[in-house]
């Protein structure tokens, strides 16, 4: 199970010191960057996630590591989050770092899948009018679902828009089975 | 019937589904985090009301219980197994609610008002939410009206009233249930013509079986139909198979429907059998929820989970229809311990309670109510005044044989008061014997409870006492067929009836006991 309530204090304490230090941007450029090599080394997570590794040799590790790549204060902070043995966690208060900072900066972003490829112009368009709904500057993440048969999926935090065909015919069925369970 | 046309067809389908091809359908979502044991944590959902459900996949329905800063606790009412983690939850916007109407009568269905009867979907166009806040002082008017149970030993001393809360309570196969049975199966004549003719409203009836076995619930159903007594019954079954959250919210399933019959001013009756298992179901949930534990390992809102159940139970003012809900829960104790947690909580909250000795059952007094420690508080006001007249000096006299009986060994040391004392005792502990299912009119209840404290079976041999009622109640069924529709009608014994029944009794004493000699 994630641990989401320590990554998300341990992203807060890190923003609240980045805003102070006017770091923010470059400290989550720092942290998706970290968290990209630890995702894509399996190495380096067993090493973060093992308790046999004292924390000090792990300290060493990360700092070989980054040391030269990220700011005075991530690097701070990583020793900190590997001092108190939360190493294991970095993945997750990368994430919720991005989630404060997209929403200090008042930036929403939105799933969104599509049967078929969108072009750029339906993508403007699209981002316009999720901007307008929203109120907020919109960050799209397109991906391509064939499983959806036709339409969009858009999810904007947990509230899903669901104009796929896959969720009109399971509706249509709801709506011919009779003592179906409901959908809506 | 004349032909359809294709074309027809395919022109009705095309109306039907017209405006289904714009429609965007907005729900929130959840991923589930963890699953287990029937519970469910799940992230997401950041708007999910409190006992709202929630659908997983593969048709899996779940109801919020817990919101906590990043997630929320949710008890599933299907296979857990079939969930994994990453899963996607749905809001479906409704919290937990019963389908409710008359077409609920007759049928077995779960918590969820699904149909498990093998007949068919259940017509019904209103749903009740479960949980619901019970009615304030201002909505409420004192019960008056008798719930007639049928067994002579309760309606004549510890009577109960529709919309009272009377607890049935004794150790296993004490016959709890068999109780709660029998008064279902009385009420079938509340439905009739002739208790229409005497003013009095029918009563429909809902069974909730929480946790017992799958054969024990076929059984009662089974019973209730042989019986007649299915028509206006419903039975909500959460059996020992189904998941602990459907047993847990069965009792309030069965109060939302219930609430219905009462909100449409009639009467319901619910038997909630049985809330110590209904305990243990809720004490499941709110471990694994990581709830902690109290005493005996129970939640904290024990005592509120019974109390806002029970609370429900309620006579309407005249204002809103006068209807009622009258409840009946029956709590399974451990070896007779009545000062157990759960016991002693639900003792606080009822109006009244039905104790069950398995001492007495044993002994072949069935059933085997003690009724020197049971009692009924509300209830004596709506108890009708013939059974006031016959009952008062019943419940004395059993007091009386009580303290007595100790001194019952010495015989003939007695003084003559004191044997007179005994023996009359004797005769109301064998006078209130009663077999199961052969629930008794009020009526006939008084008549044989007359003999009774008037001593007029003081003089028949004690292994008699059965026969002579069987046969009194069927001299006066079919010669004095009056006297017993002047009691039903005027639900009192008016001075010429009184000596007329007396002359009654005497005759057929005296014959009764010729014939015992002969």
């Amino acid at each position: 199970m994630k641990n989401l309530r320590v990554a998300r204090r341990y992203a807060q304490a890190l923003m609240e010191s980045a805003d102070a230090a006017k770091t923010v941007d470059a400290t989550g450029r720092d942290l998706a960057s970290i968290a990209a090599v630890l995702a894509g080394s399996r190495e380096l997570r067993l090493l973060a996630a093992s308790p046999v590794v004292r924390p000090v040799r792990k300290e060493a590790v990360f700092r070989e590591l980054f040391g030269a790549r990220v700011g005075k204060g991530t690097m701070q902070f990583l020793a900190l989050v590997i001092a108190r043995q939360r190493e294991a966690h970095l993945g997750e208060i990368a994430e919720q770092f991005a989630l404060l900072r997209d929403a200090k900066q008042g930036v929403v972003g939105v799933d969104v899948a599509s049967a078929v490829a969108l072009s750029a112009p339906q993508q403007e368009e699209l981002t316009r009018a999720l901007g307008r709904a929203t109120g907020k500057t919109v960050r799209l993440r397109l991906t391509v679902d064939t499983a959806i048969r036709g339409g969009l999926v858009v999810r904007v935090g947990d509230t899903v828009l669901d104009a796929s065909v896959r969720r009109q015919l399971e509706l249509l069925k709801a709506r011919f089975v009779q003592g179906g369970p409901s959908t809506n | 019937m004349s032909d359809v046309r294709p074309d027809e067809v395919s022109d009705i389908l095309r109306r039907q589904l017209a405006g289904f091809e714009k429609e965007v359908d907005i729900y929130d979502v959840g991923t589930v985090l963890q699953i287990g044991d029937g519970v469910a944590r799940v992230y997401g959902l950041s708007r999910a009301l409190m006992s709202e459900l929630v659908e997983f996949p593969h048709g899996v329905f779940g109801m919020v219980l817990n919101l906590e800063e990043d997630n929320v606790g949710c008890i599933l009412f299907g296979e857990s197994s079939k969930i994994s983690e990453g899963d996607t939850v749905r809001r479906t916007g409704r919290v937990a609610s019963m389908p409710v109407g008359d077409a609920m009568l007759g049928r077995v269905v779960n918590p969820l008002g699904q149909p498990i009867d093998g007949r068919g979907p259940v017509p019904t166009d209103t749903l009740a939410p479960i949980e619901r806040k019970a009615l304030g002082v201002i909505q409420r008017q004192p019960v008056k009206e008798p719930l007639q149970t049928g067994i002579k030993a309760v309606d004549g001393m510890i009577p109960i009233g529709r919309g009272q809360r009377e607890l049935i309570i004794g150790d296993r196969q004490t016959g709890k249930t068999a109780i709660a049975l029998d008064t279902i199966i009385n009420q079938k004549f509340t439905h009739t013509a002739e208790a229409k003719k005497q003013g009095i409203n029918p009563v429909y009836c809902i069974y909730v079986a929480v946790g017992q076995k799958s054969s024990t619930v076929a059984q009662v159903v089974d019973k209730l139909q042989q019986e007649g007594a299915m028509e206006y019954t419903t039975v909500i079954a959460a059996t020992a198979t189904d998941p602990a959250p459907m047993q847990f919210i069965a009792p309030y399933s069965g109060a939302a429907l219930g609430e219905f019959f009462r909100d449409s001013r009639r009467h319901a009756l619910v038997v909630y059998d049985d809330l110590t298992k209904q305990a243990q179901a809720y004490r499941q949930v709110s471990l694994l929820l990581r709830r902690p534990p109290g005493r005996e390992a129970y939640p904290g809102d024990i005592f509120y989970l019974h109390s806002r159940l029970l609370e429900r139970a309620s006579k309407l003012s005249d204002e809103l229809g006068g209807g009622s809900l009258t409840a009946l829960p029956v709590i399974e104790t451990q070896a007779g311990d009545v000062s157990a947690y759960i016991p002693t909580n639900v003792i606080s909250i009822t109006d009244g309670q039905i104790y069950l000795e398995p001492g007495m059952f044993n002994s072949g007094n069935r059933p085997a109510i003690n009724v020197g420690i049971s009692v009924s508080r509300v209830g004596g006001h709506a108890q009708i005044k013939a059974m006031k007249k016959v009952a008062g000096s019943l419940r004395i006299g059993l007091a009386q044989y009580r303290e007595l009986e100790a001194f019952a060994k010495f015989g003939s040391d007695l003084d003559k008061s004191t044997l007179a004392q005994l023996k009359r005792g004797s005769h109301l502990v064998e006078l209130l014997k009663q077999g199961q299912f052969v629930p008794m009119p009020v009526e006939k209840q008084v008549v044989a409870l007359f003999a009774g404290t008037f001593g007029y079976l003081d003089e028949v041999p004690l292994e008699q006492v059965a026969r002579y009622e069987r046969e009194l109640l069927e001299v006066m069924d079919l010669r004095h067929a009056d006297i017993l529709a002047a009691i039903a009608a005027t639900k009192d014994i008016a001075p010429d009836v009184a000596e007329k029944l007396k002359e009654i009794l005497k005759q057929f004493t005296d014959s009764f006991r010729a014939s015992v000699k002969a």
